[in-house]
């Protein structure tokens, strides 16, 4: 369970340039539940992921997993229990370092780290057998060097290191944005089998309304640091592409009008 | 035909010397490299860690300590002065280099206070080369044995380390900080212990320079940094660093093969006050020859062009 309660950053506080990033945000996501996060450029959807994993620490607010209150961590002790996916293929993959070994830091997220040899027997199989489950051929590519991977396929592999420890909470922040869209498509369908055979809760955040509609559970709609709506249940299984564009258009208006 | 006769005869006859020197040495470039290489935290700390090291343990010494206590205390000393480093770094948000910069300063003042003067004699002091058994005139057999064991102890004990669990998040930390902190790694610890512990096998080196020279000298850290950088350049151009065992073994094959190079050069009669500038421009050509790759590999375009 995830629970954000009323978040509140301000960027440059008191200076010409004020920005008001989260503006009393709330939301709640039940164990297992899927969230697909839409919503125009500067209306709060990065700044929220940021507060989510640490890197933003809030003004104001709470961040809540599982019931424990995770607002005063840093963002390497709430990685025990939360697993990101980052837009930029680099920067979810450590470049100089080898996909086994990539394998191994995800897998030592929750854990603690002990003076015992790192890559084993053991770990390689299991590692050769969960990206095999991609179809990519990463399996037989253990000892390359990430930075020799194609971005789709360190995209993928960040997936897997993201889905590997059973995170309480999964962040994908425009994961397959910078994907070609055959590529974008392997991602995504990898991203839906983990989640829902998984059953983690998910928060996606795209620009593609096309997948807000086909994935998830729901669909929460951010504006100017509040979510302006949320689409849950029948209304989102029924819900067409016309309809969230739709519901965008209100907002910009309203936005046009009110300025 | 005299001059190469010469130069080979007194280069030859000096090898013995600057092998056991450039086995001391190894410990301030794996130094350097540690922080440079793993880290991606190009560190300076060496100029000053180097002669706190020598300081420390010339006082001990001096005071009639054990050469091993010397050493382990000398140890701690480069382990903090090479903390504060990052520390320094990772809080004030100060450049890398400006950090050591100001950190190497401070030590020399600190170095001048430890030793109370700028020059001290140990000379007749028991050392830590005192205990192997091979005394030849002329040729520093104990020094050779017992720095290379320390070297060959040093290089596995890191490379098992750096495959461990933990030695694999240190490695991530440099590899892409951001995404070592996503997946729960403390990059403030690993950051101020690699580069502490970097700064440690600086001043062992130091102290073991110390014992082996028979003075310490608040001074003897000039000009060390470059020939650490250059060492650890040749070592990578031969031995390479893909894996963690070449990257590791880079500096002690470096410093072995570079300590020969600048003998020949000065058996062969360079003035010795040149060689800060043949290193430096060596280091320069080192640094400069992945950028000048890049301009040739745009010739094949041209050639396409005249096709």
């Amino acid at each position: 369970m995830l629970e954000i309660q009323s978040a509140r950053k301000v960027f440059h506080r008191g200076q010409p340039d004020e920005k008001v990033a989260l503006d009393g945000l709330s939301l709640k996501l039940k164990t297992g539940e899927f969230a697909v996060v839409i919503g125009s450029n500067g209306a709060g959807k990065s700044s929220m992921l940021n507060a989510i994993s640490g890197a933003l620490p809030l003004d104001s607010g709470k961040i809540l997993i599982n019931g424990d209150d995770v607002t005063a961590l840093p963002v390497h002790k709430r990685a025990v229990r939360l697993a990101r996916v980052f837009q930029d293929p680099m920067k979810g993959t450590a470049a100089s370092m080898t996909v086994a070994e990539n394998m191994l830091l995800a897998e030592l997220r929750a854990t603690r780290r002990t003076f015992r040899r790192g890559l084993n027997a053991k770990r390689l199989a299991d590692y050769r057998e969960r990206l095999s489950l991609l179809g990519l051929g990463l399996e037989n590519r253990l000892d390359t060097r990430v930075d020799l991977l194609s971005g789709g396929q360190r995209q993928s592999l960040s997936l897997i290191m993201a889905v590997g420890g059973k995170p309480d909470v999964l962040l994908l922040d425009e994961h397959t944005a910078a994907l070609d869209p055959r590529t974008a498509d392997i991602v995504m369908q990898a991203t839906v089998r983990a989640v829902e055979s998984l059953k983690l809760t998910t928060l996606m955040v795209t620009h593609n309304m096309q997948h807000a509609v086909d994935y998830g559970h729901s669909v929460v709609m951010l504006d100017a640091g509040k979510v302006r709506l949320e689409i849950t249940g029948e209304e989102k299984a029924n819900i067409t592409v016309a309809d969230l564009i739709g519901h965008f258009s209100v907002k910009t208006d309203r936005m046009l009008l009110a300025s | 035909m005299d001059f190469i006769q010469t130069t080979f005869l007194s280069f030859v006859s000096l090898i013995p010397v600057t092998l056991a020197q450039s086995l001391i040495l190894s410990f301030v470039v794996l130094g350097i490299m540690i922080p440079f290489r793993t880290l991606n935290f190009p560190d300076l700390t060496s100029e000053g860690a180097f002669p706190l090291g020598g300081c420390v343990c010339g006082v001990l010494l001096a005071s009639g300590a054990s050469p091993v206590t010397a050493i382990v205390v000398a140890l701690l000393a480069g382990f903090v002065a090479g903390c504060c480093t990052a520390f320094i770094h990772l809080r004030f948000r100060i450049h890398t280099l400006l950090a050591g910069i100001l950190m190497m300063t401070m030590l020399y003042s600190i170095n001048l206070r430890i030793m109370g003067k700028s020059n001290l004699s140990v000379f007749g002091s028991t050392t830590v080369f005192d205990w192997a058994p091979f005394t030849q005139p002329g040729f520093p057999a104990s020094k050779i044995v017992v720095a290379g064991l320390i070297a060959l102890v040093v290089l596995i004990v890191l490379t098992l380390y750096f495959t461990t669990e933990k030695g694999t998040a240190v490695r991530a930390v440099g590899a892409n900080s951001e995404m070592a902190e996503a997946q729960g790694i403390n990059v403030w610890a690993a950051t101020i212990g690699g580069v502490g512990m970097a700064s440690a096998f600086t001043a062992m080196g130091g102290a073991l320079m110390v014992q082996s020279q028979g003075f310490a000298d608040v001074n003897m850290g000039l000009g060390i940094l470059i020939n650490g950088l250059a060492a650890l350049m040749i070592g990578e151009a031969i031995v390479g660093k893909q894996t963690v065992l070449r990257q590791l073994a880079a500096p002690f094959v470096g410093s072995i093969v570079y300590y020969q190079l600048v003998s020949v050069c000065l058996a062969a009669g360079m003035p010795p006050p040149d060689l800060k500038l043949a290193t430096g421009l060596f280091v320069l050509a080192m640094l400069a020859l992945p950028s000048l790759r890049r301009s040739r590999g745009s010739a094949p375009v041209r050639e396409a062009i005249r096709e």
